[in-house]
């Protein structure tokens, strides 16, 4: 408790910064000791976001789409939102790139996972991942995307990012 | 025949609820028919049309069922087009006895489907003519200027105002169906003469005002390219009162020898935008886009309200979209957060400085949103509790990514900005050392050219020298719109794929 209590020390510049805080309040360094250096937010934790959009008065209405990534060589399972734009790619603070789906723990790096790798995004309803010229390119269902240019996916499908396969789950509805 | 048009939020433009009665819906159409029929003094056809097609369809029973079903159908949250959401970078807290850092991001969207026909535009354009638009500024200004003729359409208005020591009303407000009369004062423009904004300003309000009402865009847009002196404070007061009045102001800058700082204020009291425009070959898009976003205008005059418990403070509120910028300090409860645009979403950045220790769930603040909305000149009011859960050695969950996201930008343009802030109170080493840091984050991020600028400033005050004005624009005004991690910037994949 005491121990959680203390200060941030930064460690580029060290300064002091108040518990809690994310990045150095003097040089803008992040700040690892905020969290854990995973950017994912746990299934509960998605879970419990969803409920609680339910009962807010400013909450999110309607159908609020949801995509599970399951990495398919580590049996992973990511539930993401798909209220906003997901970046598929690995973890790299210093850059300041923080992917919703971070394949850093899936041995991203070896299976030529970029940082920046693809972006996932619906529009009305449908689904779309997009290659932000990955180095070693996306691919849907064995065929390579052209990057910058948007691809349908349906629930099923497998999104391979460089050697990384990835299937996709679709729900829709609060339920 | 009726036309149904479920776009259109009949119940708004008859200031009712759904719920409505048909007694309660005959009450309102004879008030508001009576209010804008053209033949009294404050008629306005269009509002008059809009009320009757409202009435039309609601009175007939049949219509109405049909109505409310299609609309239902564009969501549950049919009254409102306009929603947001809160994310904390902490769910659950550690209780502690000392401060500790809470973030918060507010996003605040537009949830209608498809932009409705868009609202008609009520504008005067104000251009600076002093000696130094002579030139290719000033042909560039006309040529933006006349292109934005092509833009209007018939029932939207523009009135233009050249300005250099005082203020020439080169066109009245005229509606812009009249393209002959618009096109002939521009193109006679010529500069010369002094810069004082204050004169300008005034009389574009003036023009815009004298034809404004709720239901229109109300705008004025400032170009100009030098200092005004002495008359700032008068400016900044000026818009402040029209913003009250329903009117918005923008301000755009072009070359380097305006004040950058002051046309930010201008334009965040305003409500509007403050661009800096590098060079005179991009007035013509700056203003051409400046323009569609106005005329997908959703909501003016937003304010985000904060009431506090004791347990919470705000340290400082952030934009950091569309772009970034300083919105309030501690002190204000009412932060003006200014319009919103249909395809083009804010999102506030709030420091929070929470202190309890004591188990438990805590509701630590009410967040309000208000602001009127531009379709049928309804007030807009959201609200959000902010409420954590205290525990007492809580497991460490991962940040949400938006607000990581988000933050790391925001961080750099503190960083920037405290330089200038330090260099305006002397302290030029220290402005030195946080352009250098700010210029490291910049390398790393991939953003080299805005790295190489921070540099080039932090080298000149390390000798003394005052920062080129040019460099500090570029600065201030690229780090602002780093907000949006755009996925197409070759900068950014430039510098940051190059792993393998």
């Amino acid at each position: 408790m005491t121990d959680k209590g203390s200060k941030v020390i930064c460690p580029s510049c060290g300064a002091e910064n108040l518990p809690g805080t994310l990045f150095c309040v003097q040089c803008g360094t992040y700040l690892p000791s905020g969290g854990p250096l995973r950017t994912e937010p746990l299934v509960e934790q998605a879970e419990r976001r969803k409920e609680a959009g339910g009962k807010g008065d400013g909450d999110t209405a309607g159908k609020a789409l949801s995509i599970e990534a399951e990495i398919i060589n580590t049996g992973r399972k990511v539930l993401l939102s798909a209220e906003w734009e997901i970046l598929a790619g690995r973890l790299d603070a210093a850059h300041g790139i923080f992917p919703e789906l971070d394949m850093t723990a899936d041995g991203g790096l070896e299976h030529g996972v970029s940082r920046r790798h693809a972006r996932i995004y619906t529009r009305d309803g449908a689904c779309f991942v997009e290659d932000l010229d990955s180095t070693n390119g996306t691919f849907l269902n064995n065929e390579r995307l052209t990057s910058y240019l948007p691809f349908r996916f349906r629930n099923g499908d497998v999104l391979m990012l460089g050697t990384l396969q990835v299937k996709i789950h679709i729900y829709t509805g609060g339920n | 025949m009726t036309k149904l048009d479920p776009q259109k939020d009949y119940y708004a433009i008859l200031e009712l609820t759904p719920e409505a009665d048909t007694e309660t819906l005959k009450r309102a159409y004879r008030e508001l028919a009576r209010r804008h029929h053209p033949d009294s003094g404050s008629g306005d056809v269009e509002a008059f049309r809009l009320v009757q097609e409202a009435y039309d369809v609601l009175r007939d029973t049949a219509l109405r069922r049909a109505y409310d079903r299609q609309r239902g159908r564009r969501g549950r949250d049919a009254e409102g087009p306009i929603n947001w959401t809160m994310t904390l970078s902490r769910e659950t807290l550690p209780a502690l006895a000392t401060q500790q850092m809470l973030y918060a991001l507010v996003e605040i969207v537009s949830t209608a489907k498809e932009t409705a026909g868009r609202q008609p535009l009520n504008l005067a354009l104000v251009v600076d003519r002093s000696n130094s638009m002579r030139g290719i500024r000033m042909e560039n200004v006309k040529l933006a200027a006349l292109d934005l003729l092509d833009y209007l359409e018939p029932g939207d208005r523009l009135a233009m105002i050249a300005f250099n020591d005082r203020a020439e009303v080169l066109i009245p407000s005229t509606l812009a169906s009249d393209k002959r009369n618009l096109r002939s004062p521009i193109t006679s423009l010529v500069a010369g003469g002094g810069t004082e904004i204050y004169q300008g300003l005034l009389a574009g309000i003036e023009q815009v005002r004298r034809f404004g009402n709720a239901h229109k865009v109300n705008h004025v847009i400032l170009l100009t390219d030098g200092r005004t002196y002495g008359d700032e404070e008068r400016s900044l007061q000026e818009v402040q009162r029209a913003t009250t009045s329903g009117i918005g102001v923008s301000a755009m800058g072009i070359g380097e020898d305006w004040n950058d700082f002051f046309l930010d204020n201008l334009a965040q009291r305003g409500g509007g935008i403050s661009s800096y425009i590098q060079s005179p070959s991009q007035i013509r898009q700056m203003l051409r886009d400046h323009l569609q976003g106005l005329g997908s205008l959703l909501a003016r005059d937003l304010k985000f309200v904060t009431n506090l418990t004791d347990y919470v403070q705000v340290q400082a509120v952030h934009r950091v979209l569309p772009h970034m910028e300083h919105l309030g300090t501690p002190q204000h409860n009412t932060i003006a957060v200014g319009r919103l645009e249909a395809d083009q979403p804010i999102a506030l950045l709030l420091d929070l400085l929470v202190e309890h220790n004591e188990v438990g769930r805590r509701r630590l603040a009410r967040f309000e949103l208000e602001g009127m909305l531009l379709k049928g000149d309804k007030p807009l009011r959201l609200r959000h509790d902010l409420e954590v859960t205290f525990a007492h050695s809580p497991q460490e969950s991962p940040v949400p990514p938006r607000i990581l996201n988000h933050l790391s930008r925001l961080s750099v343009y503190r960083l920037q900005e405290r330089a200038w802030l330090a260099l305006e109170s002397g302290d030029a080493k220290q402005a030195t050392s946080l352009l250098n840091v700010a210029a490291t984050r910049l390398f790393d991020m991939g953003y080299r050219d805005l790295a190489q600028a921070a540099l080039l400033e932090a080298g000149r005050m390390a000798q003394g020298a005052a920062p080129s004005s040019g460099g500090r624009k570029k600065l201030r005004y690229g780090t602002r719109a780093l907000s949006i991690p755009t996925h197409t910037e070759p900068a950014q994949t430039e510098g940051v794929e190059h792993d393998r």
